[in-house]
């Protein structure tokens, strides 16, 4: 790949003036020289990796059940307002499952626990 | 009275209801806040006969954003964006319904327009309409219910579950700094237009679309090329009809198209992204490139910035767009390195960051979620900023000329 040649810091001026000015501080980041090569981007296929199978069990199932209605659903007359709406319901299901996905993923078990039983001891808080 | 235990129990949502203490916001001012109780009828049709809000009188008014884009075209990623700019996380109500679709930070509750679903999943598909079509939602509550949060009553709001397709009982929504709502049609509706403080629509192409969607579903079981295109074209009509005409009273337009870097790409993977500014909006000054309406073609990529392949390249101008006067700013290619984006940021004007660098400081924050290394995640890093310019900018209003601000 192209970019890998690149790597190196080839425009000081840039960054000498971020490092003058003191508030340019939280710009300092592991992922400071390449940010952007994370593993669930773009990219040659890798698209498609494990994160994106873990959409809940109910979800999964509700999207693919929703995809056979509609085909069944658009088989007699394409334009209808029957095929239509069963494809509307394909495109929802699978936002829904999208964002499960996303949720599942920057979870934390102890956060999602604590959701749905705040008034649990290990879930308590203090204000002062 | 019941009420008290009410709004106890629902404090962490939302600080503006609590009743002795001033409150800090991390922007950095400090208001008393006077607490009233008034009653009124609930104007969801659903469940209790009345509810008790209380309303901070003298406290300046929600600001209301509106953010429309069909499903699947970087909503969620915005509004993560958008809320991120104020600081502090946006998070689902705690202990409240699980498949809530509300996001609440301090400052910021953004709410989704399909909790305005008149027709659930199965009477949309009874009547053979799709979510897209007016008639399946409820644009009198919306308007009602987004008015009485504009002007500091709390409501209660239907809950639209994506998971099951039914409408769930309502939940709480007290009056935030800034409200946002987001959907398929909050510039649809006059009524609800008119409560806009600022407007913003995703314009995907189709092409975009399409390959998003790929990316999106191609894992899901019972999904395939010809599953996810049937989907697109079944919805179109509709989708024309009614999202896509919303585009002409946004205040800003972020357009994302393939690119035209590599010849005959549609592979959706280098995008060009065009951000469309109206002239003359109050409190919203369009993000300029070097010279202030001149027209500008830039190629960062060159002696001092060297870029991998395909490059960068920009441009800006004044142009029109709905017979509006708009600039546009355009940034084709993507950034592959750090100090291609501090580059970028540094020649851009009028981005209202409060440091040098905020901008590259809130793409790298972020940099895990999609579109982080080209123009759609660095414009609607720059919108979020314009946003929050525009919400403190309506506040020192309100404060020098509190009269104003009483009324509607």
């Amino acid at each position: 790949m192209a970019t890998v040649a690149g790597l190196n810091l080839s425009t000081p001026r840039v960054f000498s003036r971020t490092t003058d000015s003191p508030k340019a501080q939280p710009l300092k980041s592991p992922l400071l020289n390449n940010p952007w090569k994370m593993p669930t981007r773009f990219g040659n296929g890798r698209v498609y990796m494990q994160p994106l199978r873990a959409a809940p069990e109910s979800i999964s199932e509700k999207v693919a059940k929703s995809i056979k209605e509609a085909e069944q659903a658009c088989e007699g007359d394409p334009a209808s307002g029957e095929c239509v709406a069963a494809w509307d319901e394909v495109e929802e299901l699978s936002a829904a499952a999208s964002h499960a996905r996303d949720k599942k993923k920057d979870s934390d078990p102890l956060e999602t626990y604590c959701k749905d039983n705040p008034e649990t001891d290990e879930c308590r808080t203090y204000e002062d | 009275m019941a009420v008290c235990t009410i709004h106890t129990s629902t404090q962490s949502l939302n600080s503006r209801c609590s009743l002795y203490t001033p409150t800090k916001t991390h922007l950095g001012f400090n208001q008393r806040q006077v607490v009233f109780y008034s009653k009124r009828s609930s104007s969801s049709k659903r469940g209790s006969s009345s509810v008790i809000t209380c309303s901070a009188a003298g406290d300046s008014q929600t600001i209301v954003i509106g953010l429309a884009a069909d499903s699947g075209c970087g909503k969620s990623t915005f509004m993560r964006r958008l809320t991120s700019v104020f600081g502090g996380a946006a998070e689902p109500p705690k202990g409240g319904n699980p498949d809530s679709n509300t996001l609440i930070s301090d400052t910021t509750t953004v709410i989704c327009l399909d909790d305005y679903h008149s027709l659930d999943r199965t009477g949309r598909k009874v009547n053979g309409v799709t979510a897209l079509d007016p008639r399946a939602n409820n644009f009198d509550l919306m308007y009602e219910q987004v008015k009485a949060i504009k002007d500091g009553v709390a409501v209660d709001k239907p809950i639209y579950n994506h998971v099951t397709g039914l409408l769930d009982p309502p939940e709480l929504i007290k009056p935030p700094k800034i409200l946002v709502i987001e959907g398929l049609h909050p510039m649809y509706d006059e009524r609800v237009r008119d409560l806009l403080d600022f407007s913003i629509y995703l314009d995907i192409s189709n092409e975009v679309k399409f390959a998003w969607k790929i990316q999106r579903d191609m894992a899901e079981r019972g999904h395939s090329l010809e599953s996810i295109k049937a989907s697109i074209e079944a919805r179109k009509p509709d989708f024309d009809a009614y999202i896509d005409p919303q585009k002409q009273y946004a205040d800003a337009v972020i357009e994302v198209l393939p690119t035209q870097l590599i010849p005959d790409d549609n592979e959706g993977k280098v995008l060009r992204v065009k951000l469309i500014m109206k002239e003359g909006v109050k409190h919203f000054s369009p993000v300029y490139l070097f010279d202030e309406g001149s027209t500008i073609s830039w190629i960062p990529c060159g002696r001092k910035l060297t870029c991998s392949y395909p490059g960068i390249k920009f441009a800006y101008g004044p142009d029109s767009y709905f017979d509006h006067e708009v600039s546009v700013l355009e940034m084709d290619g993507q950034f592959d390195r750090l100090d291609e984006l501090i580059y970028v940021e540094s020649h851009l004007s009028n981005i209202s960051t409060k440091f040098y660098g905020e901008v590259t400081q809130q793409m790298l924050k972020h940099a895990d979620f999609p579109g982080s290394n080209n123009g759609t995640g660095l414009f609607q890093t720059i919108v979020g900023l314009k946003i929050r310019d525009l919400f403190e900018q309506i506040i020192a209003t309100k404060e020098t000329a509190p009269v104003e601000a009483t009324q509607a």
